[in-house]
């Protein structure tokens, strides 16, 4: 079932979340339509991962609602100002059509790389197994961890298991793919490959929420750039625009420091 | 000194012959105590059931195993429920109570040692799981459970060990497990050491044997050994 | 449940065929009988620590036999060997020497030393994680302050070791107590055995163990807080990330 082109694949309104007392998001607004790239930016504590979290439930939002393709999310705010999900299966499917890429990539430490990429499609999507290791094999291949099927994590690099991490989101074939700080845990040398494994993935038409540290990476890659801060959207707008000097003060002060 | 080898010798076939009872009850306590763990820690998750899990856990911990079975075998008789009940011809056998009480007492330690386990699953491995949109159960299935049983086996096998030697003091109540032989024997003969080294090889037999089952496992289990 | 017969409270307390006072006695003596076990166990497991750590192959061996015996043999049985065989020893060392038979020990002292021999076993791996736990470099620094080898142990090492160390030895304080209950069966007259007796002669079990249960659960919560308030007090300085 795929979203009809019009209808925005992601459509995020009213975001709203305190940790304790603490407001982390105010309040935040946005669409993902089909083949878009949106780089989230922003300084520590401006709640841009804490948002990420809350577009698949992760983080339950205190308020505001949440549309994947056109299928809202099942929540139901009680007076108290917590969030309840008013029907697990649902949810469950909602998330099942997106897939997230972590900062600490979370492979499961008890699977190999081949029985990570398979589980979601053999055990939430219902895909037999046969046919979905091949696809593994294949994903595998196109995220350059070809004949790495056999290993366990712990015997990978950060970036290895980033890679294998990314085949494992894209085995699901997702409507939206969120990453939360894909590079932040990598040593340099690293980076340069996963960012350009998600290059790719932007240019095959992916739909795509970054959330990074990466600048010159949000610039190059995406077509719409959002600066957070504060729990807020402070500025947002085409890479051209965010980062030419007609943009926000404010993001131009973020972006060079001093 | 024949008189001594044959003593020896009575007395090692008279262990000998105990040793499926201790086996046996320690087998059955392992089976009922894990399971009733499993459930101690299941019920700690519903709120409902959560507080009568936490008593029962500090009760069976914070009281000697002797206690207990001294409570479950003179305590429970004196009680007329259980006295006139249709479980009496069960109760009144000091195994099986004994096997109530150690099911009872090690159910809480191995509730705990769970519970620890639990814990210690890195929350990023329950976060890709859900991310993924598995379902309850799914997830205990293919996420938690086999990272419960690696984390928690060491500690596990730890309160099995601990079984084996706490089966020791069904003696107290008669039954005549490979302590109780060896006890009975020391009151007849006064050949202390002797039969103390006898009973005391019994048990480091069967301890080491678990200890070397349980390595097995756990190599089993982690096929790769060390980290990056 | 306790049938409403008002005998058993009666029984419980502390008017003329009140039990009261004996409970609380043998509560007492349990309380003498674990910590002297306990401290038996803390300079034996110490010495043990030191011998596994040896450069001495036979006394690491003889460490780790046993460690191996008192871990792997129920205490029960240990018991029982120092409360039946210490006479027999005591006077065939005594012939040997040519002295009078001292007769039997007391009932405390074996059952203490009995605990205390099996404690040892577990504090001394205790006692072995923590020694290597200081980090090299805060002993290279003290050396390098120029602190000698008893300031460097009594301000740097010991601390350390202590909040390291600390919540293992509640663990084994725990069972130590627990233990202790195994000493009934030689007839001292600590909470185990006061709570039988006292059964067996007013026919009244359940109410008599519910009550010794109820007491030892007091001995093992005021010692849990009291140690994870101790622990509280380590935390101040080694946090729980770093910062040491």
């Amino acid at each position: 079932m795929t979203a009809q082109s019009s209808e925005p694949v992601l459509r995020a309104r009213g975001i709203t979340k305190s940790f304790g007392g603490q407001a982390v998001l105010k309040g935040i607004d946005l669409d993902a339509h089909r083949g878009d790239v949106v780089a989230i930016l922003g300084g520590s504590g401006s709640g841009k991962s804490t948002f990420l979290r809350c577009l698949n439930l992760l983080e339950m939002p205190d308020a505001g609602t949440i549309a994947i393709g056109g299928t809202a999310a099942p929540l139901r705010y009680d007076g108290k100002g917590g969030a309840r999900v008013t029907d697990a299966r649902a949810l469950n499917a909602l998330r099942a059509r997106t897939a997230m890429v972590f900062q600490n990539f979370n492979l499961w430490a008890h699977m190999t790389v081949i029985d990570n990429v398979i589980a979601a499609p053999v055990h939430v999507h219902g895909v037999p197994r046969a046919a979905a290791i091949d696809r593994a094999h294949a994903l595998l291949d196109k995220v350059g961890m070809a004949g790495f099927a056999g290993h366990w994590p712990r015997q990978l690099s950060g970036g290895q298991q980033q890679r294998v991490a990314i085949a494992r989101a894209l085995a699901t074939d997702p409507d939206l793919m969120l990453f939360d700080e894909p590079t932040s845990a990598l040593d340099p040398e690293r980076v340069r490959e996963v960012l350009d494994l998600i290059r790719a993935l932007a240019d095959e038409g992916r739909t795509m929420l970054i959330v990074t540290h990466e600048m010159a990476f949000a610039r190059d890659v995406s077509g719409q750039v959002v600066h957070v801060r504060d729990g807020a959207i402070e500025s947002m707008g085409p890479p051209e625009a965010m980062f030419g000097p007609d943009a926000s003060p404010v993001f131009r002060a973020f972006l060079s420091p001093g | 000194m024949s008189g001594d080898l044959a003593f020896l010798a009575d007395t090692t076939l008279a262990i000998a012959r105990a040793v499926p009872v201790t086996v046996g009850l320690f087998a059955a306590s392992a089976v009922g105590a894990t399971l009733l763990g499993g459930l101690l820690v299941m019920a700690q998750t519903r709120r409902g059931t959560r507080e009568c899990a936490r008593l029962w856990i500090f009760v069976f911990r914070g009281t000697p195993l002797l206690l207990q079975i001294f409570m479950v075998y003179y305590g429970l008789a004196a009680l007329g429920p259980i006295r006139h009940g249709p479980l009496w011809a069960a109760f009144r056998e000091p195994l099986f109570c004994a096997f109530v009480a150690m099911t009872c007492c090690c159910s809480a330690y191995i509730a705990e040692v769970c519970r620890a386990a639990l814990a210690a699953i890195p929350a990023g491995q329950i976060e890709a799981a859900l991310a993924s949109g598995m379902g309850r159960w799914t997830r205990l299935r293919l996420i938690v459970l086999p990272q419960l049983v690696r984390l928690a086996l060491p500690a596990y096998g730890n309160e099995l060990v601990m079984m084996i030697k706490s089966t020791a003091l069904a003696s107290t109540i008669t039954v005549m497990d490979v302590t109780g032989v060896a006890g009975q024997v020391i009151a007849h003969s006064y050949r202390t050491l002797d039969v103390f080294c006898l009973a005391a090889a019994v048990y480091l037999g069967l301890t080491g044997a678990l200890t070397a089952a349980l390595r097995y496992v756990e190599r089993r289990l982690n096929p790769v050994e060390g980290t990056r | 449940m306790i049938t409403d017969d008002p005998a058993p409270m009666l029984l419980l307390g502390f008017g003329p065929d009140g039990w009261g006072p004996a409970l609380l006695r043998g509560a007492g003596l349990t309380m003498a009988l674990a910590l002297t076990a306990m401290a038996i166990g803390m300079v034996l497991g110490a010495g043990l620590a030191a011998a596994g750590a040896s450069r001495v192959r036979w006394l690491r061996a003889a460490a780790a036999v046993y460690g191996l015996v008192f871990r792997g043999v129920p205490e029960l049985l240990v018991v029982l060997l120092l409360y039946f065989g210490t006479p027999g020893l005591l006077a065939a060392g005594a012939a040997l020497l040519g002295l009078a038979d001292p007769g039997s020990p007391p009932a405390f002292l074996t059952g203490s030393i009995a605990i205390g021999l099996v404690s040892a076993a577990y504090q001394a791996e205790v006692f072995r994680g923590g020694m290597l736990a200081v980090p090299r470099g805060q002993i290279e620094a003290a050396i390098a302050a120029g602190m000698s080898p008893a300031t460097r142990f009594r301000r740097v090492i010991a601390p350390q070791v202590l909040h390291r160390v600390l919540p293992p030895l509640g663990n084994i304080w725990q069972f130590t107590l627990k233990d202790s209950a195994l000493v009934a069966v030689t007839g001292l007259s600590e909470l185990m055995r006061v709570s039988l007796v006292a059964a067996g002669s007013t026919r009244q079990p359940f109410a008599f163990f519910a009550a010794a249960m109820v007491l030892y659960l007091v001995l093992t919560s005021a010692s849990s807080a009291l140690f994870r308030l101790a622990e509280a007090r380590g935390m101040r300085w080694a946090g729980g990330t770093g910062g040491v």
